[in-house]
């Protein structure tokens, strides 16, 4: 999706996710929409950091992920994060805030 | 309806009624030495029907249905009712299952371990089974295998063999007349013969086993064995399985289960006797 | 007759008591047959049945519990997909029933999510469907323009990735019906529930049910749609159903349809020759789940198409039907 509006905020769907690691693809099961979903990085650690509950803004996020991982250029990464979490967003798996 | 059977295969029991004596007959004779069951509360009821009154008696065509049913099902040749009563119970098994994991999968037990075979109709994986099933293992299943939700077994399904086209000559050499079904010539699925499993697969058929290797056979190329990535065996096998997103999270937890348990390979194969013998050195090595 | 022994399962689950084998199969053969499997399963919840029953009624629960699931996660999809439109999700049906955790819903077969919205809105609503990954599921251009033209709903659209239906509707009855339902007054007086999902008020899902099932359909699926009417006459204050069939044209159905209710479900009630002519239909299955009395089941389908079309467009339907290979029946 583009053209994202970049103070949009998300928070993760109440409906729990579990997971399993296969090889280095990671599966959530959604209990909400019954739906199963393979993801890989860095989709698993959005989630994960997502888990508190904080309706979070992409730079938000950025700033946690940096935290843990080298981000490269900060610009192009908060695009790509702002993508992933639409992407999200389509599947239910995060609202928009 | 005018003719009927209650028949039970593994954990579940059917009651097919048909407008026509010839499939009721027919099953009869092939069941013959399964559980008798006769006043029995069945899992679910299957109807052979006239598509239309006419065509009970002008070029019969059946029309098959049941408590699961759909509705664009083809009609099938009374001449193939015997085919229409199997496709009757696997369409209940198909859409109504829920007490286990449903693979559309055939599986052959040693020792208390399973083998677990799945593909596309046409990867030989029945065949494969059937005559494991003659060669010192038991046959669990040609077309299901129900993955227990608690304990991860794999619990037989073993209904009649349907074999298609080359593999029915195979078969009935290796088996003889008496364990076959009439030649259903011409079905969609071309020719198919059914084969009455061994004696053991039928007495054992509330017996399972702990799955301990899975094969993705496919018949008609040269010998070839290749490692099959989590990712793509989880896939396949929710592709397999009609009932995976019907039973929802417990059907999640035992699919990755199984698929962090058990080890996998895919498998080509120029022959029945070459498979036999690649998946005897894969069982030797790996299971 | 199974039919009629459901119907006496549901009416009073201690009658399945002095069932034998037979009388049990031909009970769940029906129950399968009319969509009720899950009802049947809620009703003898506390009742002592065989271990083969009870497993087969554990199964239908389990059903019935996700298709409510996924019924209230589509409904939660549609809220999503028309956030900040001015439209209100209204569910219609089996997903209103579960959303609000009514009587009718209790292991009810829930399909498609049924939605109701202003006609005035229904473009809007369509082009932010199909932003959200709705598809059209019937791509075939006469049954598109039928529906537009004659019907009370956008032709059926498809999730592209979940595979699941959304109706949309603007009104309770097909155009060509000759009752004309208030949809605006259907609108204005919906009920919140939860998550921005709004119901039909309790006389109005009444009315929606008694139409559905007597103005509209050929009758099939009777059984379950008498089961809601009969679950939603709980709910209403008998006054202002009156009132309020009277307002949407409806009152002979209603009144049909608490009687049928009363007679079937209830405590009997005067039936008219009418009501046992329907009632007759309703109760033709047989203990292998078939329909049977086909003479009236054909004839139920013919009175089905006069009281939507007028004669002229029913033989235009038909004759596009026919051409291209469908029979009624």
């Amino acid at each position: 999706m583009t053209g994202v509006d970049g103070n949009r905020r998300y928070c993760r769907d109440g409906g729990a996710v579990t997971s399993r690691l296969l090889d280095d693809i990671v599966l959530l099961y959604h209990y909400r929409s019954g739906q199963t979903h393979m993801v890989i990085s860095p989709v698993p650690e959005i989630l994960d950091r997502m888990a508190d509950g904080v309706a979070v803004t992409a730079q938000d996020m950025q700033g946690r992920l940096a935290l843990d991982f080298d981000m490269g250029q900060e610009l192009d990464a908060v695009a790509e994060i702002a993508a992933h979490l639409e992407a999200l967003v389509d599947l239910g798996l995060v609202r928009a805030a | 309806m005018k003719h009927s059977l209650i028949l039970r295969i593994g954990p579940a029991t059917f009651r097919i009624g048909s407008a026509w004596r010839g499939p009721i007959d027919q099953l009869a004779r092939l069941y013959a030495r399964y559980p008798a069951v006769t006043d029995e509360i069945a899992d679910f009821t299957v109807r052979l029907q006239p598509t239309s009154p006419v065509r009970r008696w002008i070029r019969p065509s059946i029309f098959i249905t049941g408590d699961h049913g759909l509705a664009d099902a083809a009609p099938m040749s009374l001449s193939h009712g015997l085919l229409a009563a199997e496709m009757g119970m696997n369409l209940q098994m198909a859409l109504g299952w829920r007490r286990h994991l449903l693979l559309h999968a055939s599986s052959v037990e040693k020792d208390g371990r399973a083998l677990v075979m799945t593909g596309e109709s046409g990867s030989g994986k029945s065949t494969l089974a059937a005559l494991l099933g003659e060669r010192g293992w038991r046959l669990m299943g040609d077309e299901f295998a129900l993955l227990d939700l608690d304990t991860g077994a794999i619990l037989p399904f073993p209904r009649l063999v349907s074999l298609k086209n080359r593999a029915i000559d195979v078969m009935a050499g290796e088996v003889g007349e008496g364990r076959m079904g009439p030649l259903l010539a011409a079905t969609a699925k071309g020719d198919i013969r059914h084969m009455v499993p061994r004696a053991d697969a039928v007495a054992r058929m509330d017996e399972g086993a702990v799955p301990r290797l899975l094969l993705f056979p496919r018949f008609g190329h040269d010998a070839d064995e290749r490692p099959v990535g989590s990712a793509e065996i989880f896939m396949r096998l929710t592709q397999a399985s009609t009932n995976y997103v019907a039973l929802g999270q417990p059907g999640f937890a035992a699919l990755t289960r199984f698929v962090g348990n058990v080890p996998a390979r895919a498998i080509d194969f120029p022959s029945g006797e070459a498979a036999v013998a690649m998946v005897e050195r894969l069982w030797e090595q790996m299971a | 007759m199974s039919a009629a022994r459901l119907v006496q399962a549901l009416r009073d689950p201690a009658a399945v008591r002095g069932l034998d084998a037979k009388g049990w199969n031909g009970l769940i053969a029906a129950a399968h047959a009319e969509r009720l499997i899950g009802t049947l399963a809620f009703r003898l919840e506390d009742i002592a049945v065989p271990d083969a029953v009870r497993a087969i009624l554990a199964d239908a629960r389990l059903d019935a519990a996700r298709e409510a699931h996924q019924a209230l996660w589509e409904a939660d999809r549609a809220v999503v997909a028309l956030d900040g439109l001015g439209v209100h999700v209204l569910l219609l049906k089996g997903t209103a029933y579960a959303a609000a955790g009514l009587k009718a819903g209790e292991g009810r077969f829930i399909g498609d999510l049924d939605i109701l919205v202003p006609r005035d809105m229904i473009d809007a609503v369509e082009d932010r469907l199909i932003a959200a990954g709705w598809e059209w599921a019937k791509p075939d251009p006469y049954d598109d323009a039928y529906y537009r033209q004659w019907m009370h709903e956008l032709p059926p659209l498809i999730h592209g990735t979940r595979d699941r239906m959304i109706d949309v509707h603007h009104t309770i009855l097909p155009l060509t019906a000759r009752p004309k339902p208030d949809a605006a007054a259907l609108i204005a007086d919906a009920v919140p529930i939860a998550d921005g999902l709004y119901i039909l008020s309790a006389e109005d899902r009444v009315c929606h049910a008694a139409a559905h099932m007597l103005a509209d359909g050929d009758v099939q699926g009777g059984l379950r749609n008498l089961w809601d009417i009969y679950c939603l006459l709980e709910d209403t204050d008998p006054v202002a159903l009156e009132a309020r069939a009277a307002r949407h044209g409806l009152i002979p159905h209603v009144r049909q349809a608490k009687r049928l209710a009363a007679a079937l479900y209830g405590t009997s009630a005067g039936l008219t020759t009418w009501d046992r002519l329907v009632r007759a239909r309703l109760l033709a299955r047989d203990g292998w789940g078939r329909e049977t009395r086909k003479l009236l089941v054909f004839g139920f389908f013919v009175r089905s198409h006069w009281l939507r079309m007028p004669p002229l467009m029913l033989a235009r339907h038909l004759w596009t039907k026919w051409r291209k290979g469908h029979r009624p029946q």
